[in-house]
Formats: C-alpha cells, structure tokens, sequence
C-alpha cells in the first residue's frame, strides 16, 4: 500500500466516487447477465462482477480509513483539456458525413489551439498550418495507399 | 544443419531483404495503433513472388523489427507502439521524462537484439522437442497461466494494490463487452451499436496510455519532456554497460520470451509483462521499478522479441501459430506451398535453416539501425515543439485505431476509454491492471468454460482443474508469486531489525 497523506477529517471523494461507480458497473453487469440465453455467456462476467464489486468495496472502507489528499485532477486549464477531447469526439461524429480528413481536420485544430501556451501570431499559425497539412497529408497517404486502409 | 544454409541466407539479396525488412518493421511498429501483426500482413503480399526462403527472411525481419519498434514510442511517448511494448512504458517513459530517452532507447535496442538471438537460438537448437510443450498446454493450462498473468497485478500495481485489483477486474469486464466468445450473446453493450463489436485491445490500450498523457500535456505549458543543454547522440556506450551489469536479468527475460511465445496465443504482450514482474520481483535493494529502472525496459524487451523465434517453433513444427503475427506468416507459407510439421526440418530442412540463419542475420542487423533509427527518434521528438507533438500524437492515435478493424466505433471506445483512464489515473488507479485484465480475460474465459465443458463430460471437474501436473505447477507458481512480495518484505524488514540491533 502507499503511504498516504492525510489530514484528520479529509477524505478522497474522488477514490470514493469512482469505487462506487465501479460497484455501481458491478450490480449493473449482474443484472445484465439475467438476459443472457447460454449459461456459458453468463458464468465469467458473473465472477468478475462479483470481484468488481469485492475489491471496489474494499478499496471504498480503505480510503475512507485512509485517505490519500494528495490524489485529485491537478493544476492546468480545463477547457485545453475539454477541447482536445471534445474535438477529437467531433471529428469522429464528422467522419462518416465529411470523410477522413476534413474531420480530422477538426481534431488536429483543436489540439493544436489546446496545446499552444505561447500565444499566436500571423507567422507561428502560418507555420503550424502548413506542418499539420504535410503530417495529415503523410499519414492518410501512408495509410491510404501504402497500406490499403480503407479510409472514409 | 548444414553450414551451406548460412552462406544461403548471406546472399546479398536475402541481406538485402533483411536489412529492408528491419527498417520497416521498426517504423510501422514505432507507430501507435500500428502493430507487428498488421506490419507483417500488410508487406506479405511482396513475398508472393519470392523464394520460400527469402520470403521467410522479410517476414522475420519485419515481425523482429516491429516488435522492437514498438519501445519508441513507448519510451518517448508513453504509448506502446505495439502491444508487446506495454510494459516498457513503465520505465521507459519515466526515464524519458527525466532526460534518460537517449539512454532508454539504446538499453531497448541491445534487449531487443539479446532477446531476439536467444529466440533464434533456441529456434535452431530445440524446436522439435519444445514444440511438444505447446502440445500439453490444453484449456485448463490456458485458464490457469491467465489466473497467473493476473496474479502480476499485484507487482504492477505501483500505487494502491486494491485498486490494482479493482482495475484488473474493470478490466476484465470490459473483455466482456460485444458478442461473447463461446457462444452468440451480446454482453454488456446496454443497447448501443458502437459497443458490439467489443473492445479492441490495440485501440484501447493506445486510449488508456496516449490519451491521458495527450490531456496532461496540453493543460500546462510545461515542456513534455525534460532536454539537456546539449542534446546528446543515443548513449551507446553507457547502455552497453548497463546491459551487460544486467546480462542475468536478460538472459531470464529472454528464456521466459521463448517459452511464452511458443504457447499459441499468449504473445508479446504477455512475455513482456511476465520478464517485467520477474525482474520485478527479483530485483536488487536501491532498484525503483516504475520510476525510470533500466532493468524494466530491458527484461521487457528481451522477453518480447524472444518471443519472435520462440513463436516460430510451434509454427513451423505443429503449424500452430505461437503469436499472431506466426499466424499471417504461416498463412503465407501455405501460400508457397510449404507444408509445415516436423518434415520440414528433415526433408526441406534448407528453407527453414536458411530462414533460422536470416532471422539471426536480422536480429544482428537490428543493432545499427535500431541504434540509428531511435537516435533520430529521439532527437524528433525531444526537439519538437509540443504544439505540434499534440496534434500529431493525436491524429496518429484516431488513424492507427481507426486502421485495426476499419471502424469509427473504436476510435470513439477509444477516447472514450483514455478520457475515463486519465480520471482513473488522477484517483490512483494505474491503467495497467486494467489492459492485463482486457488481454487475459478472453484467454482466462475461453480456457474456464472449455474446461468446465470437459470436466462435466467426463465427471471429473476437480480432476480437470487440479489434477493436471502443468496446471500444478502453473499454481503454485501463481501462489509463490503472490506471496514472495510479502516474505521478501518481512526479510528486509528483519534484516534491517538485525541491522539496527548490530549498531546498537
């Protein structure tokens, strides 16, 4: 076990909360089971959910003992981190209606404003334009033709 | 043996072929999502026209190339390029953080080509009578070497040993998902078309280990990874030396490789994590495992191309593939007209020697270029401004899970995954556990409900889950190894007690 740092009266609402989402998976597995016609299917997830929601408990009765304050999301800003995800979900969302690399397209801008700390002017966009169209480009040529991925 | 295959497979063509094989096998395999599988399937259709022998040769170059290729991005971007580079991840990246890439890198390489060569080695000298060891391993083996590979949990849970745990069967469940393996129910998709055609390993595991360093990259301004003043060449000299101090450690590490590759399904990914745990366990006072230790990444690269001359055994012998990327070569053996068994190393004995030589030739040929490949790999990516790293990263994180299987849904499971990872990782939850519970479950299920299917037919269920001699041993293997971190722990602690009572 780790050593922890606690402070009388802290607990670890976020190790609390993902256990009980794990014992929350577990309860939801075991009804899923139930709809299940070969018992072949059933008997593994059945067994694991019971070890979900065992070792999930045990982890919830050991941070509320002993909670580790030091564990939680960090510094570092929210919406960087809200738009890389949430632009590389769109461009998944995209690819079917506006093929590969248009929505690709999305995804790296995105990234790309998220991971820019430095501020931006005429030249670095200029820059980072034209890389990401040449790293696009290699890719989806490499996959494409080389490799006969059928990309959309 | 006849020496006249060696001056066979030094042809310059076949040297040729060698030599282009480990080139693009390290460069497919350095990149996520892209794995040795999918490196071998995509160049087998060049080797069509070619002689058996030389066709062997690019095909072994190719798989031992991709195989290695893999620590790159492991080392560099905390994203196993193939799914036998897991475990490098471990130390290699951390090593890579504090300014060690170079370093990680050139200890990787020399692995590579030890593993690779004992894998050869053993590949020439005892195919036939090894090949019988993946005969005995029957469903109950498969269940009971899975319940041991679940068992490293305990050594790779770096924090919290019952979230580990938790993880593992997290893990285990999402190995579940989609259409069930022994008979036609679709389990645990709640309604939702994306989920049924279930977890894909590959993209997963690139969700679960890129995707959580892609967000904490772009939420600070920090630099991804830590540059010298001056930015060095790869440390050949200085990684030789660390290898040959940990000459042991490589040699367990590729003998465990050569023997979990030829058991047919197991693979890289296993191998590596089993040397991972083992140099673990035996490790020596002062060594921190999971915080940039040299021995990590070398026993997990010994042991994962080990595993390329280990697979052949089966493959060639038995014509059962060891690993999967086995499967597409033996496939394009038949293609040949090559029938395997053991009458290929009586009767056709030229082609397989001449392969077994070229597969050495290989392994020897990826020392320079892997040293010179990883120091421009390196120097890229050390270099690079994160700015552009990020999007990169991520663009070849959508393409490569996309390339598996063709299908947006893995893309989306993907994210999806590495989103819900990152917050796991936050609240101490390593993702590790978890792709060991997603590797093993589909090996762990199959082997318990065949097993159980067997043991009520012939009335005998205890007989058939206890009664096997290698299932015995498997056990208690199991059983040492989760109890020898808590006897090893009680001895440091007497040990220091003695100690302290000395200097009293």
């Amino acid at each position: 076990m780790t050593e922890n740092t606690t402070k009388p009266g802290g607990k670890d609402i976020g190790t609390l909360l993902v256990a009980a989402l794990f014992v929350g998976l577990g309860l939801l597995t075991l009804h899923d089971v139930t709809g299940y016609s070969d018992s072949d299917s059933i008997v593994f997830p059945t067994t694991v959910a019971y070890a979900l929601i065992f070792f999930s408990v045990l982890v919830i009765i050991y941070s509320w003992l002993k909670p580790n304050l030091e564990n939680g999301f960090g510094s570092g800003d929210w919406w960087r981190r809200l738009m890389l995800v949430a632009s590389m979900i769109a461009a998944c969302l995209m690819m079917p209606y506006t093929g590969f690399l248009p929505a690709t397209a999305v995804a790296f801008v995105g990234s790309l404003i998220a991971a820019r700390h430095e501020g931006w002017d005429f030249r670095s966009a200029a820059v980072f334009a034209v890389s990401g169209a040449v790293i696009m480009g290699a890719f989806y040529a490499l996959f494409r033709f080389a490799l006969n991925v059928p990309l959309p | 043996m006849d020496w006249g295959n060696l001056a066979n497979a030094l042809t310059l063509a076949n040297l040729a072929l060698a030599l282009f094989g480990v080139v693009a096998g390290t460069v497919i395999g350095s990149i996520p999502g892209l794995s040795a599988t999918m490196a071998v399937a995509v160049l087998v259709p060049i080797t069509f026209a070619m002689e058996p022998a030389s066709a062997l040769i690019l095909l072994g170059a190719i798989y031992t190339g991709a195989i290695y290729g893999g620590a790159y991005s492991a080392i560099l971007l905390n994203t196993p390029g193939t799914p036998s580079a897991i475990a490098t991840t471990f130390d290699g990246y951390p090593m890579a953080k504090r300014g060690d890439g170079d370093l990680a890198v050139a200890i990787a390489c020399y692995a590579s080509v030890f593993g690779g060569m004992v894998g050869a080695l053993a590949l020439l000298l005892l195919a036939p009578p090894l090949s019988t060891v993946a005969l005995a391993f029957g469903p109950v083996e498969y269940l009971w070497l899975s319940v041991f590979g679940l068992s490293l949990i305990a050594s790779l849970s770096t924090g919290n040993v019952l979230k580990g745990l938790a993880g593992g069967a997290f893990g285990l469940l999402l190995s579940c998902v989609g259409v069930a393996e022994i008979s036609a129910d679709i389990r645990l998709t709640f309604g939702s078309s994306t989920m049924i055609g279930g977890i894909e390993v590959v993209g997963a595991l690139i969700g679960l280990y890129c995707i959580p360093v892609l967000i904490d990259l772009v939420a600070t301004p920090e630099r991804h990874l830590k540059v010298e003043d001056e930015v060095r060449s790869v440390r050949f000299k200085e990684g030789a030396l660390i290898a040959w101090k940990s000459r042991i450690n490589l040699l367990r590490s590729s003998v465990i490789g050569t023997v979990i590759g030829i058991l047919p399904g197991a693979g890289g990914s296993v191998a590596g994590l089993v040397a991972y745990s083992e140099a673990k366990r035996t490790a020596k006072p002062g060594q921190k495992f999971g915080e940039g230790e040299p021995d990590g990444i070398m026993a997990t690269e010994a042991a994962n191309n080990a595993t390329v001359g280990g697979g052949f055994i089966p493959t060639l012998v038995l014509g059962i593939p060891g690993t999967p990327p086995d499967a597409v070569i033996l496939g394009a053996l038949l293609v040949q007209g090559v029938r395997t068994g053991p009458a290929l190393f009586d009767g056709g004995g030229s082609i397989v020697y001449t392969f077994i030589f070229g597969l050495f030739i290989a392994t020897i040929l990826m020392l320079p270029t892997g040293l010179l490949i990883g120091r421009y790999a390196y120097k890229t990516i050390v270099t690079i401004p994160k700015t552009i790293l990020v999007p990169t990263v991520g663009f070849m994180t959508i393409i490569g899970t996309y390339a598996i299987r063709n299908s947006i849904s893995d893309v989306i499971i993907m994210i999806g995954l590495g989103s819900v990872g990152w917050v796991l990782s936050r609240f101490g939850f390593a993702a590790s556990p978890i792709v060991l519970g997603l590797i093993l479950g589909p090996i762990a299920e199959q082997g318990f409900v065949q097993a159980w299917i067997i043991g009520e037919a012939t009335g005998n269920l205890t007989g058939m889950f206890f009664g096997r001699p290698i299932s015995l041993a498997i056990i208690a293997f199991t059983i040492l190894t989760l109890i020898y971190p808590v006897i090893q722990s009680r001895r440091a602690r007497r040990l220091a007690r003695t100690q302290a009572n000395s200097n009293d």
